[in-house]
């Protein structure tokens, strides 16, 4: 019987609407061996987030910049879910209705379902940045959001719903031109900690414009001043301390832009790496107990390869040479080549990006949103960058570039090197649009990593993954017991034959965005998992054997449980 | 990403190199500096003081330069742009000219460079390349346009296109400067670093102080792991141009690699301090928000070529107008004031090309060369004090060179003045350099102060550099004749 009961292969006559043209997609447009595929599914969502910036005309800077997004399950039913912020209108704009952040549920089958206003989370405030992390240590993930203007910490009250505590919590954070923002444990005392990256000091008395050949457009980040970045240790009782004093972190003012929170030099702790836009980036090492010194020009990742100052933008890492270290990509300027930083193990790091082709095809574009993904699941991590004009008028005055521009994926030739394969992406990697925040997780729970890209001044771009497979994959999800709830910092490694694999939990991360709490690693023709190591901030190491592949497990702290979901 | 030092603004740019020189305000200097040289050249050749021979040994005043009564050039004064319309109109009124520029000259693969030129610097770099394009069609002789068209590659990050297109215009022209090192710079950015290291030696061996081109050495040694050999190069860049920033980052990266933990820290002070003080020139930036006089500089540069086209077709007045009004656009360029020279000796109007060198000289004020032509042409319209002055200035910025002594000594020999120090500075001319020139001068000052003895050697030698010149032999005859 080949249909029987609404189903076709097993398959849902509603799935095979989505996978046959996907299918028929795949085959026409005969992707090279290799490629990674990419379906354009918005339309088929439901999502109808636009996104704004709040303009009117006048160019504020903070409109450039905006916003990034969250991918994460709100409500522990085992489906991603995507969470945008938005702009609020600046001095001059008006709108009927208050532009807010979206939270939508996913259902299931790439339907979603606008929870806003039930989860109560539309806040209507500038968004610029956001993290989720479990904050209380209560079981479900709480959300905090980096604003222009006031900052919002909603806490999850278990039942779908939220509350916004910052005032209480003490993280509200004045009124600041906000940037990326990172859940970290930084004194691995358990609880998560929150750092709040700023970008400048921009009001409406010291706004201007500055003209390119006569043609208007936004004033660079320089034509501000710099900002230093806020730290908060959690106090364990729902309120935090403002401690970016005591922790050095208040010593350096900088243009703070994307970044993320990991260890970079494997010592157990969570160091802080923050993208500066133009000016050198910071990272932040932590010493273990939550003072931080910065280390960024000599170990090689404040500057490009030449030692200039980028337009960074969003930054991530992974270890995409799977050397056991985690590798920091970033995102830059137009004209300026995208910089991947190798992670040397020995306390340095080296700008690779020329040699291994991780920069190809970036230097037309202003990149923003990226991640290093192992798309095909073949056992090494390709790269996605997203691309979009921070002018939206460029075209007026140079047109080696443009305002709305397609996203970019370099796949991984596993010998060190990245090939731009955009061309041959699907129809996913032909939507031009004003990309900033990208988030990367399985949104169809089906062993593969699926993108959302939030747009400027648009509705985003929901891209299935629909890649040839090239093999099996594992997706593992954490559990802390004694250390914070989610493993947020923990370092997991994967064995698998000959293949070892390194991630760790971040919460912040790319541009200004959130994602990918569940960790994938993607294992080729590898059909067993020998064996999983956790090392949980602030906790043991604990040790899981003998896993079989091509599912999401949870592990939980001290090795009490390990099962699927 | 670049930053410009005095507005602050952000512009991409291919980092590691404050931005190929293409088309940039850096290359019209050079090309002007060139112009000057050549001028010089001309100038010298005509207005120079020339010996000429007499009977009683005495020195001749020479006949006075025909009556200069030319009125002096009136530039216009142009208000600096302030609106969006003015600069609007202003970009119409370049592409009038360059259109019309077009009507006069259809086949003229010049006219067709100005407008493409003309287009990159709106920012149309897509009909630029069209009208390079079709220029290299009608000449395809053009190295200067295919390193125009590498450059645009460059910077849309299109390596390998650049390359080829590189290679191109060093099959016209070999040794042009500046294209191995782009060459190198393309194929590092390319991730070829070891071809690039075959390009950048190239570069150091047409151009030895090429202090971008030791910094991507030291580049491409680092991405090869030769840790050392790259400490090397950026040493050496650093020893052409001690404030080169990047090139101290470049040791900073080595020695941390070569675990020189001291030395990388040492290297890491420096290239803060370099990188604060180029920080500090964005102080103030916010004065000028909008880059209206840059505007108004890049419409001199379209002025300036469209009437370059037209004084090089001998339409004299027009060039004339339209340089003036580059003139007015952007009075810091030099150039319009030598093609407005240019056109001054072209018409024999020595007065007016003198008020352009002059002006010249306010511009640039340690540029030697300038004040080399202001001598000649002050001797030439008789004002010997001011030639005097200019000569001696010469001297003063110059003093390793020959020419302001030379030139000086001339001028008294002319006077009937100063004998004596004239053959000293024609001594020290000879001392300096050992060429013609100064050998006839030196002949003829020693002549004058009757030391035949020495005048003869000196002219001998004259007419052995330089066997062809007349006005040598006349000399040496008139020696031998006192004799």
């Amino acid at each position: 019987m080949i249909f029987s009961g609404g189903r076709v292969f097993g398959l849902s006559i509603g799935r095979l609407i989505v996978v046959v043209p996907a299918l028929l997609c795949i085959w026409a447009c005969a992707p090279a061996d290799g490629a990674i595929v990419f379906s354009d599914v918005t339309k088929e969502t439901s999502i109808t987030f636009i996104h704004t910036d709040g303009s009117s005309g006048q160019r504020y800077i903070v409109e450039s910049v905006s916003s990034g997004l969250a991918l994460f399950d709100y409500d522990g039913d085992g489906n991603v879910d995507i969470y945008f912020l938005n702009g609020a209108p600046l001095r001059g704009a008006k709108y009927d209705n208050a532009p807010t952040n979206e939270l939508y549920r996913n259902e299931g089958g790439w339907r979603f379902t606008n929870v806003t206003e039930r989860a109560g989370v539309g806040d209507t405030g500038y968004g610029l940045g956001v993290a989720v992390g479990d904050y209380d240590n209560d079981g479900d993930l709480d959300i905090y959001v980096n604003n222009y203007g006031p900052n919002v910490l909603y806490r999850n009250n278990g039942d779908g719903t939220f509350t916004d505590v910052a005032s209480h919590a003490g993280v509200a954070n004045g009124h600041k031109v906000g940037a990326a923002t990172h859940f970290l444990d930084m004194d691995k005392d358990g609880d998560l900690d929150l750092f709040v990256a700023n970008y400048l000091d921009f009001t409406y008395e010291n706004h201007m414009i500055r003209t390119s050949k006569g043609i208007p457009k936004y004033a660079g980040p320089m034509d501000f001043p710099p900002m230093p970045n806020d730290l908060y240790r959690n106090n364990g009782d729902g309120t935090f301390t403002d401690v970016n004093i005591e922790s050095g972190i208040a010593e350096h003012k900088g243009w703070g832009m994307g970044g993320v929170s990991a260890d970079f030099d494997n010592d157990g702790d969570t160091d802080i790496y923050i993208a500066n836009d133009e000016y050198a980036n910071f990272l932040f090492q932590n010493d273990g107990t939550g003072k931080f010194e910065e280390t960024g020009l000599i170990i090689g990742v404040a500057y490009d390869l030449h030692g200039d100052d980028q337009g960074s933008m969003g930054a991530d890492c992974g270890d995409y040479d799977n050397d056991g270290w985690l590798d920091i990509y970033q995102t830059s300027y137009a004209e300026e080549l995208t910089a991947l930083y190798r992670n040397l193990g020995n306390g340095l790091f080296e700008d690779v990006t020329m040699v291994t082709g991780a920069g190809a095809g970036t230097m037309e574009y202003v990149t923003w949103g990226n991640s290093m993904v192992d798309f095909d699941n073949d056992g090494d991590r390709d790269i996605f960058v997203a691309c979009g004009h921070l002018q939206d008028n460029v075209e007026l005055y140079n047109n080696t570039t443009t305002s709305f521009c397609p996203n970019i994926i370099l796949m991984n030739t596993g010998e060190g090197k990245f090939i731009d394969v955009s061309d041959q992406g699907g129809d996913g990697m032909k939507v031009k649009l004003r990309s900033r925040g990208a988030g990367f997780d399985d949104l169809d729970n089906d062993g593969d990593v699926d993108v959302v890209i939030l747009n400027s001044r648009s509705g985003p771009t929901i891209l299935r993954n629909d890649s040839p497979s090239k093999g099996h994959w594992l997706q593992v999800r954490l559990k802390g017991v004694k250390t914070n709830r989610d493993g947020i910092g923990a370092h997991v490694k994967v064995v698998s034959g000959d293949l070892t694999l390194i991630d760790e939990v971040h919460s912040g991360r790319g541009y200004q965005s959130h994602y990918g709490m569940r960790l994938h690693f993607g294992l080729g023709n590898r059909d067993k998992i020998d064996r999983i190591e956790v090392r949980w901030i602030g906790g043991g190491t604990d040790v899981f054997e003998n896993i079989a592949v091509d599912q999401l497990i949870t592990l939980t702290e001290s090795g009490s449980e390990i099962g699927p979901r | 990403m670049i930053i410009d030092k005095k507005t602050g603004q952000r512009y991409a740019g291919i980092s590691g190199n404050s931005q190929p020189a293409f088309l940039s305000a850096r290359r019209n200097i050079v090309r002007a500096l060139v112009i000057l040289v050549i001028i010089y050249a001309v100038v010298a050749g005509v207005f120079s003081v020339k010996f000429l021979p007499h009977s009683n040994g005495q020195p001749l005043r020479l006949e006075e330069s025909s009556d200069y009564t030319e009125d002096p050039v009136q530039l216009p004064v142009i208000k600096p742009l302030s609106t969006k319309q003015e600069v609007i109109d202003l970009k119409n009124e370049e592409i009038r000219l360059a259109e019309q520029l077009l009507r006069d000259f259809p086949d003229n693969e010049e006219s067709l460079v100005v407008m493409g030129n003309l287009c990159y610097r709106h920012g149309d770099v897509v009909k630029a390349l069209e009208y390079w394009n079709k220029a290299l069609q009608i000449n395809p002789e053009q190295a200067s346009v295919y390193k125009s068209i590498a450059l645009l590659y460059m910077k849309k990050g299109q390596f390998d296109d650049a390359v080829t297109q590189f290679r191109k215009a060093l099959e016209i022209q070999q040794g042009l400067p500046d294209v191995y090192v782009n060459i190198g710079h393309s194929l590092m950015m390319s991730g070829r670093p070891k071809e690039a290291i075959e390009a950048l030696q190239k570069e150091i061996q047409i151009s030895p102080d090429a202090d971008f081109a030791y910094f991507l050495l030291g580049q491409a040694h680092l991405q090869q792991k030769e840790y050392q050999k790259a400490q090397e190069y950026y040493e050496a860049a650093i020893k052409i141009n001690p404030r080169y920033s990047n090139a101290y980052y470049g040791l900073v990266s080595a020695c941390a690699k070569l675990g020189d933990r001291d030395k990388a820290n040492e290297y890491s002070e420096s290239f803060k301090k370099l990188k604060s003080e180029e920080r500090k020139h964005l102080k103030g930036r916010k004065i000028e928000y909008d880059d209206f006089v840059e505007t108004q500089k890049s419409a001199a540069i379209t002025y300036i070529n469209v009437g370059r086209m037209y004084r090089e077709n001998g339409k004299l007045a027009k060039a004339e107008e339209l340089l003036k009004q580059a003139a007015g656009l952007d009075p810091g360029n030099v150039v319009c004031f030598l093609e407005l020279a240019t056109i001054y000796q072209i018409k024999k109007e020595p007065a007016k090309a003198l008020q352009m060198y002059k002006k010249i000289s306010e511009i640039q004020p340690e540029y030697p060369l300038s004040y080399l032509v202001i001598g000649i042409l002050s001797a030439h319209l008789n004002r010997y004090d001011d030639s005097e002055e200019a000569f001696r200035k010469l001297i003063t910025l110059a003093p390793k060179k020959s020419d302001g002594y030379r030139e000086l000594a001339r001028l008294y020999l002319k006077t009937g003045q100063n004998l004596p120090e004239a053959q000293s500075l024609a001594e020290k001319a000879v001392a300096l350099e050992a060429i013609a020139t100064n050998y006839f001068v030196l002949g003829w000052a020693c002549y004058t102060n009757g030391d035949n003895a020495k005048a003869l050697p000196a002219i001998k030698r004259a007419i052995q550099l330089d066997p062809d010149n007349q006005q040598y032999r006349l000399l040496y005859k008139q020696i031998q004749q006192r004799n």
